[in-house]
């Protein structure tokens, strides 16, 4: 095929209004963690004649750059965010004017259904046991692996009382999470399907089982106990470890090497010169 | 018997004046490049001292060659499991330091220093750095230092010899000192080859020089550590090692090795030996004290048919042969007993063999009277200002015999000579000496002959090395013949 010909084709299928099933799995996808359409607010609030709330211009602006309106001053974005105690809408992987007149569409389309596909998903409300915060745990620090074998949380996030080193601190400490993202239902729809970026494009294709939902909840549930780890007592420790590590592995080579060659000349010479410092 | 040719070299120390110009001449052709500043294939120390790099024959501290494990013979430094343990850390390797640091002086500010009330100087420079050093020390900083109290006191072959014995090495009337010239030994069973990972060093099947291919050397540094001598250098510029390569471009070419052809006291002898290669293991695991005997069984006499047959049948080429019967280190090894490998407990069974040196003439005293010569024509090798002892750590694996027997020898010829030559001597008590060092007046001459009047050729029988011959073992000599000899750039077309 030419080239010209295969460009044309692209540009025509980019031109091709998105199909309605297309929209809705995205849908699915990216803004199920947080938002329902009927189904009460979880992190962001529930969409249900969003339309009819604010217009359709702003909207679409704001589903392009959350965290511009933000940090623009936007009035109704920033009552938006305290709603989210704080949470501030992520850039939507994907998210361009066309997709978002079709995310209006299809919310506009589902308010006026009775139940939407959108209302909510099925979570488990069973009480917590201890055996669950267990599993949690072990999730979390890896000592037992997820099923679709998704990196643990560890690598990146850290929870107060983990021991000395903690976990890792490329990402947010998690420790209050559970309050800060509102409870049970919130967290476990978020993990179920998470939609920041970062955490999107590792846990698409390998996505947490219902029970791993579960159990991390409860474990993130039952670490609200603890206040979250202070950041410069956190590096402190991790540099004092770091170099007792440093320390001991030296000393282990020291010992493993100690037949190791040492200078011939110099110590013969200092020798010398001790003796002489002597006499006299 | 498996009958091979290995280049050997006699070095007369008692003809050795210490005057480097051996050392320059390899350095000239060899080691002027960057990297190898501070490599001397070939150095001349004084002993007693500690040379170069310091106190290299203390294995204790450098762990060169090899030990005698269980009836085993294994590399002190880098046998098989520490090949891959210590690979990116050899624990064996000496510093720079233990060398020295190569320096040069800044000359041009003799010129372009700016005019000021004092003399320009030229400050010395480190040639790896290029910063301004001090100089601490050089590739024979203890030369004629035979009584200093670092070098010459830290001497590892003062083993053996007791304190009065040291002690009196230092009282100033008795100062002694003689220079002891070094290449590598090219060894039967050199240890530096068997070190090496990669396989980059080899002895050459025709001559028996040790090599290391640049091409294949990675530069692990294990023929460092493991070479006893410490006549492997790493090139810190190329990052491969490099030893001596006795002049093999110049062997090849009927030429001695520059350090053997620039010698002023003609100390140096080279000529080819036919060894046993299938005793080398056996001759290397005996005791101490009969290495020497041991290494001299290997060689084998180039006159005798069998050996002759044997040779011929192992691809020896005739020439060479021919070139063994007239070897000069045959005679000073082998028929005169007079030449002795350096440390050969470290095993390695050196090819390089020397003649010990004889002191200066000790008098004796007699009541009141000092007289030069005593009734005991040997006495003055028994008291020597250099202690048996001390020669024998050097040259008999810690065993006076063979050298008192070398050194026996040689005073009995000069003795001889002088009964001939100056008269003073009576020729019967001469010829009793000689009979009494295990000589006679006919070997007496021959050694006369060769130490004193020797010429090029007698010195250095260079066999022709066939080279011909070796390569055609790796391609065929032909192979260009007939295809090349006239080329061109751009090959010309016939036609339109």
């Amino acid at each position: 095929m030419r080239p010209s010909l295969l460009l044309l084709l692209l540009i025509l299928f980019c031109l091709t209004p998105l199909a309605a099933q297309e929209t809705a799995d995205y849908f699915r996808q990216n803004c199920m963690s947080c938002h329902t359409i009927g189904g009460g607010r979880l992190t962001g609030p529930d969409l249900k004649n969003v339309t009819q709330r604010k217009d359709r211009d702003w909207l679409i602006r704001f589903m392009l750059d959350p965290k511009g309106m933000i940090d623009a001053g936007d009035p109704y974005a920033l009552e938006l965010q305290r709603d989210a105690r704080g949470s501030i809408m992520p850039t939507v992987v994907g998210m361009n004017r066309a997709r978002a007149e079709a995310l209006l569409n299809l919310i506009e389309a589902e308010s006026k259904l009775e139940k939407s596909q959108f209302a909510g998903m099925q979570i488990s409300d069973r009480p917590f046991t201890p055996a669950d915060v267990e599993m949690g745990k072990q999730l979390f620090t890896g000592a037992r692996p997820l099923m679709s074998g998704g990196a643990a949380c560890i690598s990146c996030h850290n929870v107060h009382g983990l021991g000395a080193l903690g976990g890792g601190m490329l990402a947010p400490d998690l420790t209050t999470v559970f309050e800060r993202y509102g409870g049970r239902k919130t967290l476990a729809t978020w993990l179920t399907a998470p939609a920041t970026p970062t955490m999107q494009n590792i846990f698409k294709t390998k996505p947490l089982q219902a029970d791993e939902v579960l159990a991390l909840t409860a474990y993130f549930q039952h670490t609200l106990q603890r206040s979250p780890e202070d950041p410069a007592t956190a590096r402190l420790n991790f540099v004092l470890i770091g170099l007792g590590g440093t320390l001991l592995l030296l000393g282990i080579f020291d010992v493993a090497w100690s037949r190791r060659f040492r200078a011939v000349r110099r110590p013969l010479i200092e020798r010398k010169r001790m003796e002489i410092l002597h006499e006299q | 018997m498996n009958v091979r040719s290995q280049i050997s070299m006699v070095f007369h120390l008692d003809k050795c004046i210490g005057c480097h110009t051996c050392s320059l001449a390899c350095k000239n052709i060899w080691t002027d490049r960057r990297g190898t500043e501070y490599m001397w294939w070939n150095n001349v120390e004084t002993k007693p001292g500690t040379g170069f790099p310091t106190q290299w024959e203390d294995q204790e501290k450098y762990r060169g060659g090899w030990k005698v494990v269980d009836g085993k013979l294994k590399l002190r430094s880098t046998d098989k499991r520490h090949t891959v343990t210590d690979i990116f850390h050899n624990p064996s390797q000496p510093t720079m330091d233990d060398y020295y640091e190569p320096w040069t002086y800044k000359y041009d500010e003799l010129f372009n220093a700016p005019e000021g009330a004092d003399q320009p100087t030229a400050r010395p420079i480190s040639m790896v750095t290029g910063e301004y050093i001090n100089i601490e020390s050089g590739p024979n900083w203890d030369d004629d230092l035979g009584g200093s109290p670092v070098y010459a006191e830290n001497d590892p072959n003062f083993k053996g010899l007791s304190h009065e014995q040291r002690q009196q090495l230092f009282a100033i009337e008795r100062l002694v000192f003689f220079y002891f010239p070094r290449i590598c030994n090219h060894c039967l069973n050199p240890s530096c080859v068997a070190s090496c990972p990669s396989g980059a060093l080899y002895k050459r099947g025709e001559d028996g020089i040790v090599l290391i291919d640049q091409k294949r050397c990675r530069g692990w540094r294990s023929c460092i550590a493991a070479c006893p001598y410490k006549k492997t250098f790493y090139n810190w510029s190329t990052g491969k090692s490099e030893k001596c390569v006795l002049c093999y471009p110049r062997l090849e070419t009927g030429q001695a090795p520059a350090c053997f052809h620039s010698c002023v006291g003609r100390i140096r002898y080279l000529g080819v030996l036919l060894y046993d290669a299938d005793r080398l293991e056996e001759v290397a695991k005996l005791p101490d004290d009969q290495l020497v005997d041991g290494q001299r069984s290997l060689i084998l006499n180039p006159n005798d048919p069998e050996v002759v047959a044997a040779a011929l049948k192992n691809g020896i080429h005739e020439s060479v042969v021919e070139h063994a019967q007239r070897s000069p280190v045959y005679q000073f090894v082998k028929e005169w007993k007079l030449a002795l490998p350096p440390h050969i407990e470290f095993r390695t069974l050196p090819m390089l063999f020397y003649v010990p040196p004889m002191s200066p003439v000790m008098a004796s005293k007699n009541d009141d009277t000092v007289e030069s010569v005593s009734e005991n024509f040997f006495h003055d090798i028994e008291e020597a200002r250099v202690p048996l002892q001390f020669l024998a750590n050097l040259f008999g694996a810690g065993h006076q015999a063979k050298v008192v027997y070398a050194l026996k020898k040689q005073k009995a010829v000069r003795m001889y000579r002088r009964a001939v030559t100056v008269g003073d001597i009576d020729l019967k008590t001469a010829e009793r000496l000689l009979t009494e060092a295990g000589s006679s007046v006919e070997e007496a001459e021959a050694i006369y002959r060769l130490t004193s009047l020797c010429t090029f050729d007698d010195r250095f029988v260079i066999p022709p090395m066939h080279r011909e011959e070796a390569i055609e073992m790796i391609k065929d000599p032909h192979e260009h013949r007939a295809s090349t000899g006239f080329g061109f750039v751009q090959s010309p077309e016939r036609g339109l």
